[in-house]
């Protein structure tokens, strides 16, 4: 602002409990109004500003959520970070234009992620349902405060104001958006809880939102506005980071996950000029100007470092042994589900259908290996540009491994890898990495994992051995239901980096610094799970064990088997064995699985999803197997086999059709229907590619993918040793969307469309072979033990 | 060592140094700055990096960048131009590949990774075949790999850009 500027008339305006304060500038001179936008004063000063002085944006101004400009466009600014299913740049959008009043069209910049750019942080799980409400208030209270403004301006009460397209209009005049804010500095204060750091900020109050009967942008196919870059090649990627003196790394890791190091190796100065060595403890890393130069250089120097020998993984071989034996000191805890007397329940019941359910480690296994550019500069500031779903916990994180103050970092996120789940604590990997080696040289480092490396040091999404049981009564009825969930800790947020070089590797997830929890390891256990579908079944109870990851404890450097959470977590894994339990208590009882799970409901909109799925699948009402079903001989058999899944207020229902070949242990799945009720569907053709590619991730999982590992480190580290699915094996696959406006929430796809093909393609073999798979994948070899037993 | 040679990108000629080991992967990301080709594997698995090379798709992580010598590079950027000389109109290159026009309207991209492999493979496809069956462009592309699972959009866009090439739109 100019010295020749004074402020009048200000004025203050409770806007259903936000605040607007709106102050006039008159230039003293000439008379003339000084055009500023609702932002200018909040964001361009902080902008302004140097890394390292506060570098977070004020949540409580209105400001640092948006600007509507002169020309009535509008920026949106969330720290949410778009991961590729179009949650920001199309979904937040089309919430935000929806309470505005405003076309889709205008919002024509949207600022996601950077910590130093936008207000809330928060994580990207839960995208659609809390982080969405956010940007809902934000839009519903800066509504309200630009009708009140309009109603001064026009001398028309606010009753009689209607908004269309960024314009205000009654009393027969009309104003836009952008004349409003112009020429006046809006400062509307608006309500937030939280911690920016943790779990992010949350907009309170209630301001009257638009009722979704009159929604005209949300329910519309809008497209995500990453497309036209990444079609064209002019995306920004994490990868394309080239900064002035930046230098390659690349890290030479231990060959196991407990190896400390004895002797770095030596470079041939002739063939590595310009290679530098890194050593921090049990972190090591070449670093040379040339990208490929540091490729060789690592090869070479792996080949030549030594490191002790640690052998303290079970071997995924003896996974269920280990799952079966591992120490479960900490109590076992009742989650979700825990009604009436189950114990009363099984000793009263005529039968009791049980089962035990195991799954393997699988891999989060993005295409692109983990990135990250790092430039921590001599006076203690650092610019880490990344593509995490959690932009401020990583901030945190990297304060803790630079020893700095979180003021003094900042976090750019661009465009990634899809890596569904695995960064939602802050690091997807190489983070820790490149701000140590920035530290250390003085210089930008960008550290590009190769893909061997993401596969064996990334974290995994956990494994399970589920112990299930239903009571049945002589009328076959459900009467009761129990599960022992087993399984290691998940949720390790800590940069690996950090943990190989010594250095304070991060925080938890409620901010304290990473200490052990339970019995000496890092197991921030698990505390979602299922949500209880059958609720005429009143004595249900849900028990959790958490053990250590692998190796954990032992590892020097407490690194072992780590695990972090993967799209749908816990819920895929529980749900799996609850749905695939049911499925057996409906075949016990000689019951179709759609009509036997009707029986045991008063969820309309489960029983609705139900039976939108038996239309659109064209399914065959009878009990499974199949009365053709064969385990035996080279003739393909037929099955068919569903499951549900409620999550996050969305239901959902798949079936399956698939074909066992006993011979080969062939399975193929045919055809896949998967039913979705969200909520209120926000972008239908956004949600349908969603569901369509989370369905392909579900089937590929319960067809092909297995972490293998030996007592020393993974094994699966390439494309090869970790199958996922190809294009020749995609089935037919509908999705059905149940848009359901009188629930009054949004939910996403992203989460659950990859939990359901395994339920449904478990049932179905059982329905086209006679036998129960009840461990994954239906690779050939364990289709044929399957068969055999 | 590195040594000065002459490639063509693009329809451009570039010197560039390079060892002649160095893959044509780190040559276009660093030295051309062309980064629709992405680094996904350096095992010729996935597909991310692919370019055409004299119109048929190859794996340029493990493809040396003296092997390229005399031949044309085309990459994702360079598809609009490569369309434009395909029907001989040169003088005016579309902002958009037909096929890149479909991934927009199809919406297929998720996270994006692996895309520009798929569509440089499916230029390939139709360049020799114009109407390719379910069953062609499933072979076509069993070799890239897509994690956020889009292959049933991948197949829908290839089909529409097919229509649409068909017609010389």
């Amino acid at each position: 602002m100019s010295a020749i500027e004074k402020r009048t008339d200000v004025e203050t305006i409770d806007v259903f409990g936000a605040t607007l304060t709106r102050r006039r500038f008159v230039q003293g001179a000439g008379g003339m109004v000084v055009g500023l936008s609702v932002v200018a004063a909040g964001v361009g000063a902080k902008k302004a500003a140097a890394a390292g002085s506060g570098n977070s944006l004020d949540a409580t101004q209105l400001g640092s959520w948006l600007t509507i400009n002169p020309d009535n466009t509008i920026t949106m600014r969330t720290g949410k970070v778009e991961m590729g299913q179009g949650s920001v740049t199309a979904a937040y959008a089309q919430i935000l234009a929806e309470e505005l009043n405003v076309p889709f069209s205008q919002i024509t910049q949207i600022v996601y992620g950077d910590t130093d750019r936008t207000p809330d942080g928060g994580i990207a799980a839960g995208f659609l349902g809390a982080g969405a409400n956010n940007l809902r208030l934000v839009g519903a209270y800066t509504y309200q405060a630009l009708l009140s403004l309009a109603s001064q301006q026009l001398g028309v009460p606010v009753g009689s104001l209607s908004a269309q397209g960024g314009v205000i209009s009654g009393g027969g005049k009309n104003v836009t958006y952008g004349q409003l804010v112009s020429g006046s500095q809006l400062n509307l204060t608006i309500p937030v809880t939280g911690n920016l750091l943790v779990g992010g900020l949350t907009v309170t109050g209630s301001p009257p939102t638009k009722p979704p009967s009159q929604y005209t942008v949300v329910g519309t196919s809008q497209p995500m506005g990453s497309i036209p870059g990444i079609v064209t090649g002019t995306a920004t990627w994490v990868g394309n980071i080239r900064l002035p003196g930046m230098l390659h790394a690349r890290m030479v890791k231990p060959p196991t996950f407990g190896s400390t190091l004895v002797s770095v190796g030596q470079l041939d100065k002739k063939e590595f000029p310009n290679t530098q060595i890194v050593v921090k403890g049990n972190l090591v890393a070449v670093l040379d100007p040339e990208e490929y130069t540091a490729v060789t250089a690592a090869a070479e120097l792996a080949g030549k470092t030594k490191w002790t020998d640690w052998s303290d993984l079970p071997g995924s071989g003896n996974l269920v042994n280990f799952l079966r034996s591992a120490d479960y000191n900490a109590a076992a805890m009742t989650v979700n589900t825990n009604l009436g007397q189950p114990s009363a329940a099984f000793a009263s019941a005529a039968k009791v259908v049980s089962a035990t359910y195991v799954r393997p480690y699988f891999k989060h296994a993005p295409i692109g290996p983990s990135v990250a550019v790092a430039d921590v500069r001599s006076d203690g500031t650092a610019i880490v540009w990344a593509h995490t779903q959690a932009p401020q916990p990583l901030r945190k994180m990297l304060s803790y491994v630079l020893q700095t103050d979180p003021s003094n970092i900042v976090v750019r996120i661009l465009d990634g890898s899809g890596h569904y789940g695995r960064s939602n604590p802050g690091p997807d990997g190489a983070e820790a990495d490149a701000a140590i080696l920035s530290q250390i040289v003085g210089r930008p480092v960008r550290v590009q994992w190769m893909r061997q490396e993401d596969m064996a040091w990334a974290v995994s999404s956990f494994p399970q051995l589920a112990d299930m049981k239903v009571a049945l009564d002589a009328n076959n009825n459900m009467t009761g239901f129990q599960a022992d969930y087993h399984q290691t800790g998940r949720y390790d947020g800590r940069g690996l980096g950090a943990l190989l070089a010594g250095l304070p590797p991060g925080a938890l997830e409620d901010g304290s610094p990473a200490v052990p929890q339970v019995n000496g390891h890092y197991s921030w256990v698990a505390t979602a799970s299922t949500v209880w579908p059958y609720d005429k079944v009143t004595n249900a109870v849900e028990y959790q064990h958490n053990a250590a990851p692998p190796g954990q404890v032992s590892s020097p450097y407490k690194a072992g088997l780590r695990i972090h959470s993967s799209r749908t977590p816990v819920q895929r894994q529980a749900n799996w064995a609850l749905e695939s339990i049911i499925n057996e208590a409906a075949a016990t009882a000689g019951v179709d699985a759609i009509d036997f799970r009707a029986r045991h409901t008063t969820d309309q909109r489960l029983l609705n999803v139900m039976n939108t799925l038996k239309t659109a699948h064209g399914w065959q009402t009878r009990p499974s197997p199949n009365p053709a079903a064969k385990a035996t001989g080279s003739t393909p058999m037929t099955g068919r086999g569903m499951g549900v899944m409620l999550r996050s207020g969305g239901h959902w229902a798949a079936a399956a059709d698939i074909t066992v070949v006993p011979s080969t242990g062939k399975v193929t799945v045919n055809k896949y229907t998967v039913v979705l009720d969200p909520g209120i569907v926000i972008n239908p053709m956004q949600m349908k590619r969603i569901t369509e590619g989370g369905s392909v991730m579900g089937i590929s999982e319960a067809l092909y993918e297995e972490l293998a590992f030996n007592k020393r480190t993974v094994t699966s580290t390439d494309w090869v040793s970790y199958p996922i699915m190809r294009i020749m094996d995609l089935p037919e696959i509908n999705v059905v969307l149940v848009n359901n406006p009188s629930v009054g929430t949004y939910n996403g796809a992203g989460e659950g469309s990859n939990g359901l093909p395994q339920l449904a393609i478990t049932a179905a073999f059982f329905d086209a072979t006679g036998k129960q798979a009840r461990s994954l994948p239906l690779r050939p070899r364990n289709v044929k033990a399957i068969l055999a037993a | 060592m590195a040594s000065s040679l002459k490639i063509k990108v693009n329809g451009l000629v570039h010197s560039v140094s390079a060892s002649l080991d160095t893959p044509l992967l780190y040559v276009l990301h660093n030295e051309l700055h062309l980064h629709g080709p992405r680094f996904g594997c350096g095992l010729a698995q996935c597909g991310a990096c692919s370019v055409l090379l004299d119109g048929k798709e190859i794996r340029s992580c493990v493809t040396p960048v003296a092997a390229v010598s005399g031949k044309q590079v085309t990459t994702l950027e360079g598809l609009p131009a490569l369309w434009a000389q395909q029907r001989g109109t040169t003088g005016s290159v579309p902002a958009l590949h037909p096929l890149q026009q479909a991934w927009i309207d199809q919406q297929v991209p998720q996270c994006g990774y692996c895309q520009n492999g798929m569509i440089i493979q499916a230029a390939d496809l139709l360049g020799t075949t114009k109407n390719p069956t379910m069953l062609q462009i499933k072979q076509a592309m069993n070799g890239h790999l897509c994690r956020c699972g889009t292959y049933t959009a991948v197949i829908e866009a290839i089909q529409q850009a097919a229509r649409s090439m068909t017609k010389g739109a």
